[in-house]
């Protein structure tokens, strides 16, 4: 067990070397060194699961300085196992899938040096015993995602949203770091466990621990793309498709619900915990609204993402973390699906990626189309698809609180309600109705049955098989059986809504879309249209702060005062050799020799003094 | 073989070499890179050989009884560090001026520059530390004043008086510290025998802090390292600066570590204000080797907030901050210097798309930027974490707010990496060939790989640093 333990956190860094080296003597090479690493590394988080029985814990120390030493130890129970096969299996997909996508790049070497490297973040994150350990992880994420989302380094708008996702994140991040000496000098531990323990316990400080719990949420909330911290999430689809699928699915978001998991009765001793469910139900509501009315399909399922993960940190917020959990998991699947479906659709389609160029593809596209409905379905949270169960239980928990069951548990619902309209409304606009653009149409390339269709079919019936085992994974996760609850009326009114919500977008889009546009040219709704299209104008706001408030403010009042004062008073306070430097910028080098020579005597001069002095 | 003949036939060397091969670089630049060998490798055998404790004692020369003023030569582990430090950019640094033009009185500077400091971080005499302190400085002045740019001449003048004027502080401090106490040896000093330790510790901090340098002593630095050639840069990032904190720490920390406690606030102060004054400069700063420059006070700020705590986890944490800083700063200036060499402009507005001229140049770039703004797995890291946390450790709650520098530096690294290295070509970079020097290159990797070596594996440098600092105690 230990073996693999050491094994899973290694390899992925040996094979990205690895898939980098033998990349650069052949292209080819590096694809199938990352599909055969991704591979190996899925069977050994299968084998480790299937050896399962308590929690393996194993410790390191990774530094001594002084008195203090610094941890580096692993800790793998059932939450990880689960988050290691996500990351490693969805990864594993992802990868099958790039072979045919990214065919064409010439960079491959580099590519699958990155996933590889990003994979291995993950594993590393979701095994690590410690918040060292945590943090490396956490960071080495950032710092994946920042390379691949602007792989495509030599355009302007991918290098952007790179810069982007880096500095977003990493605000998040210093937070964490922050939490980290927190956590030692109140807590006196960095072990996850023992934190958990002691909170448990009552041994933490009440106030201490809700400021620390706020920190690393904080945290959470940037890796997570959730409210204010989610514009990076958009732009990040730069990025090619799948590294969106292995961001959305496999790894990047899932870490910041990851978190909050891992230190869920710290969590849960805290009132920090209602702070996750309100950002969480904002977010829901900004990532369902704004996903309505985006053009490209990937900011849609960015925008859903959002959403979703807000979902997923309500059910944890509200108390729930079975709930929390397993809407991380379907969603991580579903999505997947849903990003690598639209993948194919963009790579059928020569890199298109606007939603109103598509439409009438179920002819041509006929597998992807189905692929995605399922994805689509499952997203909605219709039953017997994985999606309807978690959601339904988040919205459960949610109601049943009675700190949420108020606001937090309207917006939640509305936002759950409203994935029907956005992923609908994507289904349609791309698949049925008429060809929007026959030149695109005729163009589109039916894609490659086993590099593409395949991983889809593997995603679609786990999204369904999901479904059918929500309650055994949710012990694995937690260690514990739960009980259900329900609450009546839950499921008749949210299919009643679904319902509606869905005849709505059929109307407005399965055939005619003259509606819509006249909709669009209805000031209030165009305005309406505007706001949500720019999300909420978060993202004007952030920059307008670090445009106005950072750069030209505090930084360009720094430099101000290091010039007009520092710097000025220094060369005010020798006038003489001021104009030395004056007179000395003209002439050339001959002059500093007599310096030299000056500056040699008054030091002999100085010397003697002494001497005599003394 | 007497030890003084590592710091004064290196001086003898430059004079010589230069006399009789000025006309023939090649052949001054294999003696200095012999030099620094050996230097670097009797500084390993020096290694090996330290006591347990205390330091080891190399033997006195040019012993003058009348005044104290023997040339006391012994070294610790702190020494012994700071002189494998030194050599090791020294060769570097060789490496990197591999092409550089009039290169034999280049090189002969180089290797007065050795010998000079390793009489800074050999003899424990105060007086003696003090010339050897004052030497290092005509090496640097001519290879800022000679090899630099446009501007050289104010540049390296202005270095030149701020660290003079700072010196005269220090030798106003050696002298007293010799007229109360009546030695001139560092470990015969007893601190309560100082009579009025605030006005030489004060006197010590500022002449050191100028060096380091600290808020609001630093505007030397920037001009100093924009004018100096990019190896030179790296010099002064590497030792230089590094100088002033070993000073800091062994003739005001370890020389009075009672008055230093009782000063830690304004210490601590000051490194803050350091950290985050040059932070907010490098983020407003175009020129890409003034935010290199920047980055570096920024991070030496860090050395400062971690020495105030005067506890064995700080020391330590600073050393190895030391370190890093060194292997992290240096490639950066040198990169800025090549991409100056090829381009013909520093302004980053006028820049990239780099990746596509020079991938693998970028490619380090990038490895340095990521370590200076603290990514796991980097020097860089290490060095922040452990700073951070002997600090809170020290100082309580209220420190965390070093984590706002995490986001400082991320930045001013990120946005100039994006500047620079990202997006299309810019016209400047398009006319660019970027022919690198495959030795020059070279030691760019080096660089590289240690950064993330000891990034990775840092213990060895704190097992040393453990050993130097044993006797402040632990945490207090």
């Amino acid at each position: 067990m230990n073996n693999t333990i050491t094994f899973l956190a290694l390899f992925p860094f040996i094979g990205a070397l690895l898939a980098f080296v033998l990349g650069k003597q052949q292209a080819k090479l590096a694809f199938w060194t990352a599909e055969g690493v991704s591979a190996l590394l899925f069977l050994a988080t299968l084998w480790l699961a299937y050896q399962y029985s308590t929690p393996i814990s194993i410790d390191h120390t990774w530094l001594t300085f002084g008195t203090r030493s610094l941890p580096f130890g692993f800790y793998v129970d059932g939450l990880s196992i689960v988050m290691l096969l996500i990351a490693t299996g969805l990864g594993f997909l992802d990868i099958h899938f790039a072979h045919d996508y990214m065919a064409e790049d010439k960079d491959q070497a580099r590519y699958y040096a990155k996933v590889l490297f990003f994979i291995g973040g993950m594993i590393l994150l979701v095994m690590a015993k410690d918040m060292i350990g945590l943090f490396v992880g956490w960071e080495f994420m950032g710092l994946a995602s920042y390379l691949l989302i602007s792989f495509w380094h030599s355009q302007k708008a991918p290098s952007d949203a790179g810069m982007q996702a880096f500095l977003y994140t990493r605000f998040g991040d210093m937070f964490i770091f922050a939490a980290i000496g927190l956590l030692l000098y109140f807590v006196g531990t960095l072990n996850l466990v023992e934190i958990n323990t002691l909170a448990q316990a009552g041994g933490i400080d009440h106030s201490v621990a809700f400021i620390i719990a706020l920190f690393i949420f904080i945290g959470a909330i940037g890796k997570s793309g959730q409210f204010p911290l989610f514009p990076w999430l958009m732009n990040a689809m730069e990025g090619p498709t799948t590294v969106s699928a292995l961001i959305h699915g496999a790894t990047m978001v899932n870490a910041g619900i990851y978190i909050v998991a891992r230190l869920f009765d710290f969590y849960l001793s805290t009132e920090a915990l209602l702070i996750v469910a309100n950002i969480a139900a904002i977010s829901a509501f900004i990532g369902a609204t704004s996903a309505l009315v985006q053009t490209e399909i990937k900011k849609v399922l960015a925008y859903s993402t959002m959403s979703h993960l807000a979902l997923a940190f309500v059910g944890l917020g509200v108390g729930s973390l079975a709930a929390g959990m397993m809407h991380l998991v379907n969603h991580a699947v579903f999505k997947a699906l849903l990003f690598l479906s639209a993948g194919a659709v963009i790579l059928a389609a020569h890199h298109h990626k606007d939603l109103w160029q598509f439409g009438g593809l179920r002819g041509k596209l006929p597998f992807i189309a189905a692929f995605m409905a399922i994805g689509a379905l499952s997203l909605s949270g219709i039953p017997p698809f994985s999606g309807f169960f978690s959601k339904d239980a988040v919205l459960t928990a949610a109601l049943r609180n009675p700190e949420t069951q108020g606001l937090i548990a309207t917006l939640t619902t509305i936002a759950a309600l409203l994935s029907i309209a956005y992923i609908g409304r994507v289904w349609l606009l791309l698949f049925s109705g008429e060809a929007r653009d026959a030149n695109l149409h005729q163009s589109i390339q039916r894609p490659s049955l086993f590099w593409i269709a395949l991983p889809l079919l593997i995603m679609s019936v786990l999204t369904l098989m999901l479904g059918f085992y929500q309650s055994e994974i949710a012990t694995f996760i937690t260690g514990k059986t739960e009980a259900s609850p329900h609450i009546d009326g839950l499921l008749t009114g949210l299919i009643i809504g679904l319902s509606i919500l869905a005849l709505i977008v059929v109307g407005l889009y399965a055939k005619d879309l003259t509606l819509v546009k006249k909709m669009a040219q209805h000031p209030f709704l165009s305005m309406l249209h505007q706001l949500l299209f720019h999300g909420y104008y978060v993202e004007a706001m952030i920059n307008w702060f670090s445009q106005h408030a950072v750069v030209n403010g505090a930084a360009k009042a720094s430099a101000w005062f290091d010039k007009r004062a520092i710097d000025a008073s220094v060369n005010g306070f020798v006038p003489a050799t001021q104009t030395a430097f004056n007179g000395l910028k003209t002439t050339q080098t001959g002059r500093i020799g007599d310096y030299i020579a000056l500056m040699v005597a008054g030091l002999a001069v100085l010397l003697i003094v002494m001497m005599v002095g003394i | 073989m007497t030890y003084a003949t590592l710091i004064f036939a290196p001086i003898a060397l430059a004079f010589v070499g230069y006399a009789l091969f000025s006309q023939r670089g090649n052949v001054v630049r294999g003696i200095a890179l012999t030099t620094f060998a050996l230097q670097f490798i009797v500084a390993i055998g020096l290694y090996n050989q330290l006591p347990a404790t205390g330091y080891l004692d190399l033997g006195a020369f040019l012993s003058v009884d009348a005044f104290h003023f023997a040339l006391s030569l012994r070294v610790d582990t702190l020494s012994v560090v700071m002189l494998l430090l030194s050599t090791m950019l020294l060769i570097l640094v060789t490496l990197s001026s591999w092409t550089m033009e009039k290169s034999a009185a280049y090189f002969s500077l180089l290797i007065g520059f050795s010998g000079a400091i390793m009489g800074v971080f050999m003899t424990t005499n105060l007086l003696w530390f003090f010339i050897f302190w004052e030497l290092t400085l005509l090496p640097m002045f001519f290879l800022v004043g000679i090899w630099g740019g446009e501007q050289r001449v104010y540049a390296a003048i202005k270095f030149f008086l701020y660290t003079h004027v700072a010196s005269m502080l220090l030798l106003l401090a050696l002298f007293l510290i010799y007229k109360q106490t009546g030695v001139w040896d560092v470990t015969l000093i007893k601190e309560a025998a100082i009579a009025t330790p605030a006005l030489v510790w004060w006197l010590l901090f500022i002449g050191f802090a100028v060096k380091m340098p600290l808020f609001p002593f630093h505007t030397w630095l920037p001009d100093a390292h924009v004018q100096a050639p990019a190896p030179v840069s790296a010099l002064l990032a590497g030792v230089l600066l590094k100088m002033g904190a070993y000073g800091l720490i062994r003739f005001v920390i370890e020389l009075m570590p009672e008055v230093s406690r009782e000063h830690a606030l304004y210490m601590l102060t000051l490194g803050l204000l350091t950290a985050f004054f040059a932070g907010l400069l490098a983020i407003y700063e175009q020129h890409l080797k003034k935010m290199v420059a920047y980055s570096s006070i920024s991070h030496m700020g860090l050395v400062m907030v971690a020495l105030s705590t005067v506890t064995v986890e700080g020391l330590s944490a600073a050393l190895f901050e030391m370190v890093g800083h060194a292997f992290i700063i240096s490639p950066l200036f040198l990169i800025a210097g090549m991409i100056y060499h090829q381009t013909g402009s520093y302004q980053m507005r006028d820049m990239g798309g780099m990746m596509q001229k020079a991938p693998y140049l970028s490619a380090i770039f990038v490895l340095a930027g990521m370590a200076a703004l603290g990514m796991p797995a980097t020097m860089g890291f290490v060095g922040e974490l452990t700073v951070y946390l002997s600090a809170i450790a020290h100082y309580g709650a209220w420190v965390a707010i070093i984590a706002l520098l995490s986001m400082l530096s991320a930045g001013y690294l990120i946005w100039s990496m994006r500047r620079v290295i990202y997006g299309e070509l810019s016209p400047l970079m398009r006319n660019s060939q970027f022919v690198i020097h495959r030795i020059e290159f070279a030691a760019l990797v080096v660089f590289g790989l240690l950064i993330v070596l000891f990034g990775v594996y840092p213990q060895p440098i704190f097992d040393a640093a453990n050993h130097s600092f044993a006797y402040f105690g632990g945490r207090s």
